[in-house]
């Protein structure tokens, strides 16, 4: 296949001039505006599902696409400052984009039937285009810069999509938040980005990688505090606080619940396919900068913690997107774990996993808060009746997110579990991580299907809101994309094996393609992207794709028979504990809400204490709010306006007005006497004689100019030439 | 002055850069006579004409008999281009004009506000 | 021999054209002495070679720009009585002696200038061997092409902008009854 503009640009620019095209004319054809916005990214998804499959056809490892072009160019002599921007396809962005594009398809279709009555329809696909647009953007972008301007049109997305009912207060303050909250990870990102720049003097992924291979951050240190930092730490802590302020990693998770407040497509594409997956997505391009920096232990930390606090929150919510909202950033914790234990394969997967199997869920949320026009779990109950299809989505959705065998959650999650796992057997440090891991597990089954009894399970405990629900038909922008979606969480789509590494083979090893494809850049294999040539946007590809001989699908990633021995044992052992746990939540839920043979009510008696404090969200939004910005910024800014009004205004402003009294009484003496009589009146005759002069040449006449005109430019070629 | 009149026939061509630029002159100074003379907008839009040919003309004289090449051409093209368009919307005010106030002289213009 | 005579009839054509669009009081005569005037120079360009010019002259001025005028002469001066409701003369006089004096003044000015500066072209000897007429149309279609596409693509645009603009603007409106 051949890659050039028009067959890679379009991917991007669709849903772009779809955006710009939109913005004109929503007002007007709003109905023409949501299918071009529909119509767009379904085109996009169209090409990315052949690259996709020009890549995934063939199992070639090194297959890539770099193609670049120079923004701008002010080299001058040696200094070399060539900016160029370009697209990178590798094996990891062609199976990103095909997730963001179907995803971001089925959320469209999704949202033309759950918006329809909305008064600001056509509004929403406006952002929509942009949101997906920009996601795109990022996937193909090569290099670091263009990253982060992708980024912050994400961020100017979702600041936009979440304040979207912008009547309600809390819709505004939760935009803001999203958007503040973010910033402060921007920051530190621009910060990493300008480190890189310093050492490699390019921001391209591939320069990077090769930069490390060379060497160049060895043994360069900047003073921070008077302290040395490695160069290569600062740069990875600083990019990785980007992840953490997208992605909603502790300490800045508190925007994502609030994200909520959006209508629920928006949350469904802001918590699956785009916003929150870019900065995993963004921390797994990093990953070999991530090991350089030995930051690997603190992000598997900070993941384990979210993974853990998050589903912890989780267990009290009621509102059924808060639920979900949590056990987003609890799945994001366990892919930051993944990053943290090196498992980079496993961690992606999860992206994709998630990314679909999240979607399906806001999506069938969204149908159930459609259908009932209520968001409170404690007044449902009972709806499987009523929302048939829907139901059977969110059960498929639940049981992979869950962990039960032959989903796809199951699939990845017990991937990363395993490698925490096998790191805590090697290294004592990490065993608070695994701990962590598969405590989390067990709550996430708890809670998601917590959420599925008392939704759709038991008797109705509104009657009310559950006679007024309309019975579910089978509509194709209602519920079909969620089927579809539904579909996609079999665990068969992502890997051949019953475990996804290779043992208990089920459907061959051929169809282990997403572990065999998906290559860690780790320090062995670094030195590849030496080979890896950029090639101009205009030409036409030369490269050559070599099939990988099925005897070099190493399912041992390059350990050893008997480490690899030892490593598949320890995964034996995490896929049976994560099936033990799996089911022991499920069944701890069961017991819970369907045959009630352990209350809630006593739990939550017994741990008031803990109760509150996951009830306040473990007091984060109290410390920000409380503590740094009423404590810290408030008095400050009292302080600045004390000086302002105290000393400033007071001695400054009020001072100056004494003077200027003095001296206005000074002058109006002088104005009476020597200016009105003199001056003025005398002004007034002398502008009297000039006017005669002044009306007879700016007459109008227009032939009076020319002449003049003429004359003038007469004299003016006279002085020159003579 | 010789060669304005046509009077030197004898000693060489009749067809030069001389002659061309006099009679180019020539439309020239009657184009301002008739802006400066008449009072009735049309006539002056008459006179803009004549100078605007007098330029072209001058153009053209110039390609053929310094350095050949074809961009003269091109520019006295333009300025036909211009003045067409100048022509249009020139009259289009004028009807505009006439419309509002029932006259074309030029002085009924003068009022530079309301 | 037939360019020379071609040459003295256009100049000829040129010459009195412009005089008499000068020294004409009617304003339909001095629009068709304009026309004449233009077909002068459409001769004169015929005379260097520059037959596209020629023709363009013909085409835009002749057929276009001089009949645009003598509409707008006749959308002027249609009515019969010759007064406005100003109370004004509607048709413009053609001038007085007041402002051909004026005129004079300025065109002498004007003259005296230009004759300064194209006085060292007449003395000098135009000895550049003349290069032979050849078609040129082909010529101006390819650097119109290319070397100068901006210029045209604008001037096109121009005339859009003209076309529709001169529309707009003589467009009667609807007079606000207050």
């Amino acid at each position: 296949m051949d890659y050039t503009f028009w067959t890679i640009a379009p991917i991007v620019l669709l849903p772009f001039f779809a955006f710009v095209i939109n913005a004109f004319i929503v007002k007007k054809f709003t109905k023409t505006a949501v299918a071009i916005s529909t119509g767009s990214i379904f085109v996009s998804f169209l090409f990315a599902l052949r690259i996709f499959f020009d890549f995934m056809n063939v199992y070639s490892v090194g297959y890539h696409i770099h193609k670049v072009f120079s923004w701008f160019n002010l080299t001058t002599g040696s200094q070399v400052f060539d900016v160029k921007m370009g697209i990178y396809i590798d094996n990891m962005t062609s199976v990103m984009l095909l997730m963001v594009t179907g995803a971001a398809t089925l959320i469209h279709v999704f949202s033309t039937w759950y918006m329809h009555d909305d008064p600001r329809f056509g509004r929403f696909f406006v952002y929509m285009s942009l949101f997906t647009s920009a996601m795109l953007g990022l996937v193909l972008s090569d290099n670091l810069l263009s990253v982060f301007i992708f980024w912050e049109l994400m961020g100017f997305c979702s600041y936009s999509l979440i304040g979207f009912y912008y009547e309600k207060e809390g819709a505004g303050n939760a935009s803001m938040k999203a958007f503040m909250t973010t910033r402060v990870g921007d920051v530190f990102f621009l910060l990493g980005i300008l480190a890189i720049w310093s050492v490699v003097g390019n921001v391209t992924f591939v320069d990077i990688y090769n930069a490390i291979a060379a060497g160049k951050f060895a043994g360069l240190t900047i003073s921070i505090f008077s302290i040395g930092v490695p160069v290569a730490t600062l740069a990875a802590f600083s990019i990785f606080m980007g992840t953490m302020g997208k992605s909603a990693q502790v300490p800045l998770q508190v925007w994502l619940p609030d994200a909520m407040w959006g209508p629920t497509p928006c949350s469904a594409l802001i918590h699956a396919a785009t916003m929150v997956a870019a900065g995993v997505y963004l921390s797994l391009r990093m990953y070999p900068l991530m090991e350089l920096g030995n930051l690997t232990t603190f992000i598997s930390y900070v993941g384990a913690i979210t993974a853990f606090g998050a589903a912890t929150i989780a267990l009290i919510q009621t509102d059924i997107k808060a639920v979900l909202a949590y056990s987003t950033i609890s799945q994001l914790g366990y892919m930051v774990i993944g990053i943290g234990v090196g498992s980079y394969n496993a961690s992606f997967m999860h992206l994709i996993t998630h990314a679909v199997f999240k979607a399906c869920l806001f999506l069938s949320a969204g149908s159930v808060i459609h259908s009932i026009h209520c968001q409170e779990m404690p007044q449902m109950g009972g709806l499987r009746k009523k929302l048939p299809y829907t139901f059977f989505a969110m059960l498929l959705c639940c049981f992979a997110i869950a962990g039960v065998p032959f989903f796809s959650g199951f699939v990845s999650k017990d991937r990363i579990l395993g490698d925490a796992l096998v790191m805590a057997f090697n290294n004592p440090v990490y065993i608070p991580v695994a701990l962590l891991g598969f405590g989390g597990a067990l709550l996430t089954a708890f809670y998601m299907f917590r959420m599925l009894f008392l939704t759709f399970f038991g008797e109705p405990r509104d009657h009310h809101i559950y006679d007024h629900a309309h019975q579910e038909h089978i509509g194709w922008n209602s519920n079909v994309p969620l089927l579809i979606l539904s579909l996609f969480t079999l665990g068969l789509f992502y890997s051949g094996s019953f475990t996804g590494q290779g043992e208990v083979n089920l459907f061959g090893s051929r169809n282990e393609w997403f572990s065999t494809l998906i290559h860690k850049p780790d320090a062995e294999s670094l030195h590849h992207f030496a080979e890896y040539k950029s090639e101009d946007f205009g030409l036409l590809d030369t490269r050559e794709k070599e099939n990988l001989p099925k005897a070099e699908y190493d399912v041992n990633h390059g350990m050893t028979e008997e480490v690899a021995h030892h490593v598949h044992y320890i995964h034996h052992v995490g896929a049976i504990l994560s099936i033990v746990i799996a089911f022991a939540g499920i069944f701890l839920a069961y017991s819970m809400y369907i045959k009630k043979s352990i209350s809630p009510d006593w739990w939550a008696e017994s741990f008031v204490g803990w109760r509150k404090a996951l009830q306040n969200k473990y007091y984060f939004d109290d410390l920000y709010i409380g503590k740094i910005i009423q404590k810290g910024l408030i008095p400050f800014n009292n302080f600045l306006a004390w000086f302002d009004m105290g000393i400033y205004d007071k001695y400054g402003v009020d001072g100056w007005a004494a003077v200027n009294r003095f001296a206005f009484n000074v002058s109006r003496w002088f104005d009476n006497t020597v200016i009105d009589s003199g001056m003025v009146d005398g002004t007034g005759w002398s502008v009297r004689a000039m006017n005669t002069v002044l009306r007879w040449v700016q007459s109008g006449k227009i032939q009076l100019y020319f002449i003049v005109l003429i004359v003038v430019l007469a004299g003016y070629v006279w002085k020159l030439s003579f | 002055m010789a060669q304005l009149l046509f009077l030197d026939q004898g000693k060489k061509d009749m067809i030069n850069l001389g002659s061309y630029l006099g009679i180019s002159f020539a439309l020239f100074i009657c184009g301002i006579l008739v802006m400066i003379a008449r009072k009735n907008i049309i006539a002056i839009l008459l006179g803009i004409e004549l100078i605007l040919n007098a330029s072209a003309l001058n153009f053209a004289a110039y390609t053929k008999f310094t350095n050949g090449n074809i961009d003269g051409h091109i520019m006295s093209l333009f300025i036909i281009v211009t003045a067409a368009a100048e022509a249009a919307v020139g009259l289009g005010i004028v009807i505009r004009f006439f419309q509002l106030r029932e006259s074309i002289h030029i002085d009924d213009a003068a009022t530079l506000q309301n | 021999m037939f360019t020379n005579t071609l040459f003295l009839l256009s100049a000829a054509l040129t010459l009195g054209g412009a005089v008499a669009v000068v020294y004409s009081q009617n304003l339909m005569h001095a629009c068709i002495y304009l026309l004449a005037s233009f077909f002068g120079v459409a001769g004169l360009y015929a005379c260097i070679g520059a037959d596209f010019l020629a023709a363009t002259q013909l085409v835009v001025y002749a057929g276009g720009v001089v009949i645009l005028m003598l509409f707008a002469i006749m959308l002027t001066g249609g009515t019969g009585n010759n007064i406005n409701r100003y109370g004004l003369e509607k048709i413009a006089a053609m001038g007085n002696k007041k402002t051909y004096f004026f005129a004079g003044f300025t065109a002498i000015i004007t003259s005296l200038i230009l004759l300064k500066i194209i006085a060292n072209i007449l003395r000098v000897e135009t000895s550049a061997v003349l290069t032979p007429n050849l078609p040129t149309v082909e010529r101006i279609g390819t650097v119109l092409a290319t070397d100068h596409i901006l210029a045209f693509e604008i001037s096109s645009v121009m005339l859009l902008g003209a076309l529709i603009g001169a529309a707009v603007i003589s467009r009667p409106r609807k007079e606000r009854h207050d």
